[in-house]
Formats: C-alpha cells, sequence, structure tokens
C-alpha cells in the first residue's frame, strides 16, 4: 500500500495548482495524471488566455501548463508524480486505486483533491457514430497536442467558447471551417472570439441545429435546417453542408464518477454542466478530507479552475495541520480571484448555479 | 446583430471610433471589444495609462485617444485579437491599419493581400508595409496594410491571396485580366461601355453577368466615383447567347 498525505486527482490547471498550493504549504502531495504528460487541457490551448495576470492573462495555456509545473518543481522533494496513472475507484475507507502501465495499485492518503475536469457532451441525430464526427476537445487534441489534421473540411456545431475558439485554431492549422452553427438563438463564447472568425468569413448560424449526417464510409455531407424559437425545425430551412470532418462541441459535464463512488453528496445543476458536488467555502464535499476542483466542481473557465486548485490545495493541507504562512491572506485572495471572475453578466449563470451547491 | 453572428453593428462601430481629428492627428488603438467579460490585459498593458482604470474586471475597455499613442501593446496582449492601430495620417490618400494575425505564413514585405471587412468579404488590395513580430509579442504578429483612408475603419482582417491582383481574371468569358482594365482606365476609359467596346469584357457567354459590377467597382475606385452616379452598360438582347441556328428557324414572318 502506498502512502501519501494529500493525493490530487488530475494533473490539469485545476490538479497542478491544487499540488502548488498544497506542497507549498507543506503537505506532502501525490499528483496523479492518467496522460504521460501534465497540463489537461491547457497542452491543447495555443491561445491566449482571459482573466487577470494572477491567472496568467494573455499568455497561452500551453504555457501556462508550463509554468504550473515549474512553480511545482520547487516543492520535488515532497512532491510525488504519478503519469500514465489512472485512479480507477475510491472506496469507503478512503483507499484510491491506481492503474499504472498495466499494474494494479492501492494508496492510502489523508485527504484527497478530485479534479478529474469533464467530458464532452453528444448529440443525437441520425449517423452520428459515422467516422468524421469529433468531439471537438477531441479535434483540439488531434491537432495541437499530436500534430494530426483532422480533415479538410468541418463543419463546427456549438457556438461556445470552444468551437469558437476550435474553429479558429482549425483555421489556423490551415482546415476550412465551413459555418458554426448553434441550436441557440444567440452566440453562447465570447464576442471577440465570434468577430475574430467573422472577419475570415466563416459564417455564424444561430438557431441551427444538425438533421442528418451522410456518407458511405465516413463523413461526406451534413443536412442543417433552422430552429424556431421553440428550438423546433422549421421546415423548408434544410440546407447541405459538404463536410468530412463535424466538430461537436455543445458543452461540457463535469467527470464526477469517483465522487459518485465513495459516496459525496450530489446535485443537478444544469447551470454547472450537470451533476456536481456539494461543497462547502473550502472546496471540501460532503465527505470529510475529500476536497474538489475545476471543471468537476461546476464547469467554468480554465482561470477559475486554476484558483479553485489553489484554494483546495491550500485547504487540504490546513485540514492536516499544514497551514500556510499567510494562509488568510491566501485564502482571501482565491476567493477575490473567483469573485472577480464571476462577478460580469457572463458569470451569472455560474453563481446561480454554485448558490445551489454551496453550504 | 453581433450576438447572432459575431458581426458588430454600425452603432457598436460608432461607439469605440475615435474622431476624424484624432484618427488624422496619427496612430490610435480601436479596441472592438463590446461585451463585458472577465478581462483586463489592454489595461495593465497600457503604459500610457490610456486605457480607464477598470473598477470590475468585467469593465469593457474605455480608450482616452488623448493619451493613447498607438504604440501597439494592448494589440498583441488582447486575447480577443480584438484591438487594431489606425493611422490617418499616414499618407493623403492611405490610413495603416495594424492587425494581429496569427497564421503561417506571414505576407512578405511590400507583398499585396486581398483586405476583408468585418464579415470577411473583400474590401480592397492593401499592401503591406511592416510586419512586427518580436518577442515580447508572444507569436502574435502585427502586419500594417496601407488601404484607403476610407476603409480605414472597414478593414479589419486580410487573406494573403491578392484577389485583385493584375493577374486576376476581370472578365473570365473574354479573358479580360485587372492589370489590363487597370490599363485602359489609365490611358482613360471612363464607363463600363467604353471598356466593353475597347476589350470585349461582358461580350461573351454570360453576357456581363460576372464583370459588369467588377468593372464598374474598379472604376469606381480608380476614378474617386459613386457607383450609383455612374452610367450603367445599354442592355439589348438577346440577354443570353443564342445560336444562329435557333434565329434562323424561327416563324416566316419574324
Amino acid at each position: 500500500m502506498k502512502m501519501t498525505e494529500i493525493a490530487i486527482v488530475g494533473g490539469g490547471p485545476a490538479g497542478l495548482s491544487a499540488a502548488v498550493s498544497a506542497a507549498a504549504s507543506g503537505a506532502r502531495v501525490t499528483l496523479i495524471e492518467r496522460d504521460d504528460h501534465l497540463g489537461g487541457q491547457l497542452k491543447k490551448q495555443t491561445h491566449m488566455f482571459f482573466g487577470s495576470k494572477k491567472q496568467y492573462a494573455s499568455t497561452r495555456g500551453v504555457d501556462i501548463a508550463d509554468i504550473l509545473q515549474e512553480q511545482l518543481a520547487k516543492y520535488k522533494d515532497r512532491v510525488e508524480i504519478m503519469t500514465d496513472a489512472t485512479v480507477i475507484g475510491i472506496y469507503e475507507d478512503g483507499i484510491l486505486t491506481i492503474e499504472q502501465n498495466n499494474k494494479y495499485i492501492k494508496m492510502q492518503p489523508q485527504r484527497i483533491v478530485v479534479a478529474t475536469g469533464a467530458s464532452e457532451k453528444f448529440l443525437t441525430f441520425p449517423n452520428n457514430d459515422m467516422p468524421g464526427i469529433y468531439g471537438a476537445g477531441a479535434v483540439q487534441t488531434l491537432m495541437n497536442v499530436y500534430g494530426v489534421k483532422p480533415g479538410n473540411n468541418v463543419l463546427m456545431v456549438g457556438a461556445g467558447n470552444i468551437g469558437l475558439i476550435v474553429s479558429y485554431q482549425l483555421m489556423q492549422a490551415g482546415v476550412t471551417v465551413k459555418a458554426i452553427i448553434d441550436a441557440a438563438p444567440r452566440i453562447g463564447g465570447y464576442l471577440v472570439h465570434a468577430s475574430k472568425i467573422r472577419r475570415m468569413g466563416i459564417p455564424i448560424l444561430t438557431s441551427h441545429t444538425v438533421k442528418y449526417a451522410h456518407g458511405k464510409d465516413s463523413l461526406e455531407k451534413v443536412t442543417i435546417c433552422k430552429l424556431d424559437e421553440k428550438f423546433q425545425p422549421i421546415p423548408g430551412t434544410e440546407q447541405d453542408i459538404e463536410a468530412d470532418v463535424m466538430c461537436i462541441s455543445v458543452g461540457l459535464s463535469p467527470l464526477a464518477e469517483l465522487l459518485w463512488q465513495i459516496g459525496c453528496k450530489m446535485t443537478f445543476v444544469p447551470e454547472l454542466g450537470g451533476h456536481v458536488p456539494l461543497r462547502n467555502g473550502e472546496m471540501e464535499t460532503s465527505l470529510k478530507g475529500i476536497y474538489i476542483a475545476g471543471d468537476v466542481a461546476g464547469i467554468e473557465e480554465a482561470s477559475s479552475a486554476m484558483v479553485e486548485g489553489r484554494l483546495a490545495g491550500l485547504c487540504a493541507a490546513k485540514g492536516l495541520g499544514y497551514e500556510a504562512e499567510n494562509y488568510e491572506d491566501l485564502r482571501k485572495d482565491c476567493l477575490e480571484q473567483l469573485n472577480s471572475l464571476r462577478s460580469g453578466p457572463v458569470g451569472e449563470k455560474i453563481l446561480k448555479g454554485l448558490s445551489k451547491v454551496t453550504a | 446583430m453581433l450576438q447572432n453572428t459575431g458581426i458588430p453593428t454600425k452603432e457598436d462601430i460608432a461607439g469605440v471610433t475615435p474622431s476624424l481629428e484624432r484618427r488624422s492627428k496619427g496612430p490610435v488603438a480601436v479596441i472592438e471589444c463590446y461585451q463585458k467579460i472577465p478581462c483586463n490585459p489592454c489595461y495593465t498593458s497600457c503604459k500610457f495609462g490610456a486605457i480607464k482604470e477598470f473598477k470590475d474586471i468585467n469593465d469593457r475597455p474605455e480608450v482616452d485617444f488623448d493619451k493613447c499613442t498607438g504604440c501597439g501593446q494592448c494589440v498583441v496582449n488582447c486575447p480577443g485579437l480584438s484591438i487594431f492601430i489606425i493611422d490617418e495620417s499616414y499618407s493623403d490618400k492611405e490610413a495603416l491599419v495594424k492587425i494581429p494575425y496569427e497564421f503561417l505564413p506571414l505576407p512578405g514585405e511590400g507583398s499585396f493581400v486581398t483586405a476583408l471587412n468585418r464579415e470577411g468579404e473583400p474590401v480592397c488590395r492593401a499592401k503591406v508595409v511592416k510586419i512586427q513580430n518580436a518577442k515580447y509579442q508572444d507569436r502574435t504578429p502585427v502586419v500594417s496594410l496601407t488601404v484607403p483612408k476610407e476603409y480605414s475603419m472597414e478593414v479589419r482582417f486580410f487573406n494573403i491571396e491578392d484577389y485583385f491582383s493584375d493577374n486576376t481574371y476581370v472578365c473570365r468569358c473574354e479573358e479580360l485580366t485587372m492589370g489590363e482594365l487597370r490599363d485602359l482606365i489609365r490611358m482613360g476609359y471612363r464607363s463600363v461601355d467604353e471598356i466593353k467596346r475597347i476589350s470585349r469584357a461582358g461580350m461573351g457567354p454570360c453576357q456581363g453577368r460576372t464583370c459588369r459590377q467588377l468593372i464598374m467597382q474598379e472604376l469606381a475606385k480608380a476614378t474617386n466615383q459613386d457607383m450609383k452616379d455612374m452610367p450603367m452598360t445599354t442592355f439589348r438582347p438577346p440577354v443570353k447567347t443564342i445560336k444562329l441556328g435557333a434565329l434562323l428557324g424561327g416563324d416566316k414572318d419574324e
């Protein structure tokens, strides 16, 4: 049995930040990441981040992953990093089971920070299992992490930030984006992203959805149609778009299986992307010693995920008796940053969602 | 509307446009950020205090155009790539528009590109006069284009392909190129009809459907005319080409 003080599940923006603040407080940390590298989604984010300096605004996501790892390297005497390691279960006695390189490992941590992130939502339409139909995040990974071009002509479904950003990056990679469609009557992502793509001549069609995917062995054509105010298809508005790739970018849901397993109190909050755990002001769930941070706690931007990670790491360490020197200041700073990131019109939805899960 | 299409309205744009007087004085930042989002690097990166202090990180940027020097620091720090530098003092007829451009290949300095508007439609031919790609820009190069002054608040992107190059066909039926058209205009031909008679443009299978508009646009631009004041071509039957046999096969009395 492996022992550690704080196990952090997930090495993305939230998990890395939690590891930094827990280790900086003095705790022994094991960071467990299923991929062969740390950074999570940051690794494929070649665009500049929004937010303020404290969340590395204007820095590209991929570089933020490096910055966080450099910060973590300062505490390498008390940080263990496990990559290619997937946490496959959490049990009632607090034991984690991990699969790493085909080995089954048991671990007993004193505190756990779950920062597993999110998975992509999908759509139901005829032939949605056809090759050429991807999640937008998957295409972003293919392109930006592995350098693989997904195809030549893309239809992007979803005009949220991910749909808009991935469309832009597809164009950067020399792929043609035929159109971005969204069932909602308004563009969900930041309008500066939308304008940036629109001025490249890519149409953004709101109130449109996918009706049918066509193709022999793989995607060749997509029939889209217009929707009325009640999201019902308007007959006669069908049009065909020739595309060999369709990216589905219709939102994310928290990846909360581990939290369900161990019995955290969960509730369904559409504003946060699905089922999320109840938590207190320290990011601790209904179960003592189990903390959360990032998209698993509710879908938001990576900037908030990093701050939540800082907060969860700080509080988990304090729970073990490792109180950072300026703990109160650091904690307050995290809360202030979160408040400020969520204070505007785009944060309203998040705040509404959080009001349903915060004790 | 911006929220449905990504295209800002005239009112949106009017709200962020510096005065004509200020624009003619020299370079100035135009920040086309119309939505309250949690983001402030434009404000924190400005060394001249030209962007009003953000009380809240969701505030929209407000530029003090008198303090703005048009240095372009905010352009490369804006994660939304929504900031442009406009300089209408560049020359008598031309303005400089600086555009953040995160694509490869970069155009060559001195080359011509096709300037696009906010909808991605071609506006005019533009010359690339400078490319800034210093380390501090962190892989967001800034391309400086010269465009006719009246397009300074319209041109917001470009296509590296020079649609309006001299080799481009204006009339595909009769193979009149843009270069030949420009030569004709320089020689003094001033109407679509004149150009049609000298070059046969518009007399091929499509009967001018493609080139009529293009020739008028180029004429209007080259001679500073408004298209609505320009004479149209003469329209005579047949509107499409037909075979002589079809004419011969008519009724006996026709």
